[in-house]
């Protein structure tokens, strides 16, 4: 066999295997579920819109505490970045600095928030606190890898003037990553609207506490207007997100 | 060594060697002596190591063996400040930060002197916003100092770096390349009004280049780099008064 081919073909009998084992290949479970998907389909027809004065309050809170927790995420995650950046502090600093940001990004954003429900109780609260902490741990990560791709002559020519690191992040490293620090916001935003979505089903507020109740209770018709909802506030998200791109980023920034 | 006047020479390198790790020398042996308010231009063909030899009279590199002196002081003393005070370096790609205004990257040069807590709010002290203009108008482009670097033409860029060393108000300026990817008639403009700026506040320039033209138009001494060595008399004064026209080494 070609050597070229080796990595390809195991892959594929890897992949079938674990298929198998996941019980890809049960062709009787599998039609079930086309069957069931059919049913709920049905269940869920037509959405009880009856609900929407209820669930606003719950829909409100979502979006608070995804806009809240995403902030302060971003805003933590700066200096953590800025300290895991190789090129400004020495590897002890740096490395630290990117071994805390591993380990909050090792923890999912549930556990997160089922953490911060037994640190400050259940609510809303503990809800933003986790995904801020979840938000750190990603963009602190992303942040130090961007700022250590910053161009180094441009950093040497800087430096040369007798700049300090401070006023080297703040003239040289930030404004050369704009575009990207902003476009990684933007996805944490989205990203942290549909976790945060899930959140109340650890008591930590929004939506998911409502969609707990509607899941068990087997209210699918209710349930239905609640992930149509979701939809929206992605949705309208994603317009922002498109807007802030289109007047915020830099048309061409490559010389 | 001092110059004739009993001065120390501005800039001076003497028997300097510099290896990258585990690599072969870049420099062998180099020593050379650059009077106040002199320009001099290093001509050698590419990846001959004259960015490594301009890194190196710069203080960004340490020299291996050998040391490098500023007006008869060893800069391997001095910190970044110090160093800064006294020279401006321009790399080959200008190293200009794209995303903000000619303005905001010539204040750049005036970071040293300049607090962190003002510097972090982008507020500068009148005089340097005045004299950050001034040197965008000597380099004639203070029409653009509100537009993104981005945006401007390779010419408008070197002068917006020449501006931003002139505000550092270093007494020596070290630039990698400067102009060479520039037409002559743009080069030329340039280089008079560095020239002129240089001349004005008697700033000790080192450039490297290739093209010969360009470095008799500009030097008053040219040196030349090669097998790592400076060549003594390879150029000098003696092929600049030979030579004629745009040619290249």
């Amino acid at each position: 066999m070609k050597a070229s081919l080796i990595l390809p073909a195991t892959t594929g009998v890897f992949l079938l295997a674990v298929l198998a084992h996941l019980g890809f290949f049960d062709l009787e479970r599998l039609a079930r579920g086309v069957r069931n998907l059919g049913i709920l389909g049905s269940e869920m027809l037509p959405p009880d819109v009856g609900i929407l004065p209820t669930v606003g309050a719950a829909l409100w809170e979502t979006v608070e505490m995804s806009f809240a927790g995403t902030l302060l995420g971003f805003l933590a995650s700066l200096p953590l970045s800025v300290l895991g950046t190789r090129r400004l502090f020495s590897s002890w600093i740096s490395s630290f600095a990117r071994f805390v940001a591993a380990g909050i990004r090792t923890v999912p954003v549930l556990l997160w928030a089922i953490i911060f429900v037994i640190l400050v109780g259940l609510g809303p609260l503990a809800g933003t606190l986790g995904i801020a902490a979840y938000t750190v741990g990603y963009l602190a990560k992303i942040y130090a890898d961007l700022f250590e791709g910053t161009d180094p002559e441009i950093i040497e020519a800087v430096q040369s003037t007798g700049a300090s690191k401070l006023q080297l992040v703040r003239f040289v490293i930030v404004p050369e990553a704009a575009n990207a620090i902003l476009a990684q916001v933007l996805f944490m935003l989205e990203y942290n609207i549909r976790a945060s979505s899930v959140l109340g089903f650890v008591g930590a507020g929004g939506l998911g506490f409502v969609i707990q109740i509607y899941l068990q209770s087997l209210d699918y018709q209710r349930l239905a207007t609640i992930l149509l909802l979701v939809l929206v506030i992605v949705l309208i998200m994603d317009g922002l997100s498109a807007w802030l791109r289109k007047h915020y980023l830099l048309a061409a920034q490559v010389s | 060594m001092t110059s004739n006047s009993g001065t120390p020479p501005a800039l001076q390198a003497e028997r300097v060697w510099f290896a990258y790790r585990n690599r072969d020398w870049v420099l062998r042996d180099v020593s050379l002596s650059i009077p106040p308010g002199q320009h001099t231009v290093i001509m050698g063909p590419s990846g001959i190591g004259k960015t490594t030899l301009l890194r190196v009279l710069a203080g960004i590199l340490k020299p291996d063996e050998g040391r490098v002196a500023v007006f008869g002081a060893p800069t391997s003393g001095f910190g970044q400040r110090r160093l800064s005070s006294l020279i401006g370096y321009i790399p080959q790609q200008l190293g200009l930060v794209r995303s903000l205004s000619a303005l905001d990257n010539v204040l750049m040069g005036a970071l040293g002197r300049i607090g962190d807590g003002k510097a972090l709010l982008g507020l500068f002290p009148r005089t340097e916003t005045d004299r950050a203009e001034a040197a965008l108008d000597m380099m004639g482009i203070a029409h653009k100092r509100f537009e993104q670097v981005f945006r401007l033409s390779g010419g408008e860029r070197q002068r917006v770096a020449i501006a931003r060393t002139l505000l550092q108000h270093p007494r020596i300026v070290i630039a990698d390349e400067f102009a060479s990817d520039l037409d002559l008639a743009l080069a030329s403009d340039i280089l008079a009004r560095i020239r002129r700026a240089a001349d004005q506040e008697n700033i000790t320039f080192v450039m490297s280049m290739h093209r010969l033209g360009l470095a008799r138009q500009f030097g008053d001494d040219i040196l030349a780099l090669k097998d790592g060595q400076i060549v003594p008399g390879y150029i000098g004064n003696k092929m600049r008064e030979s030579s004629r026209g745009e040619a290249s080494l």
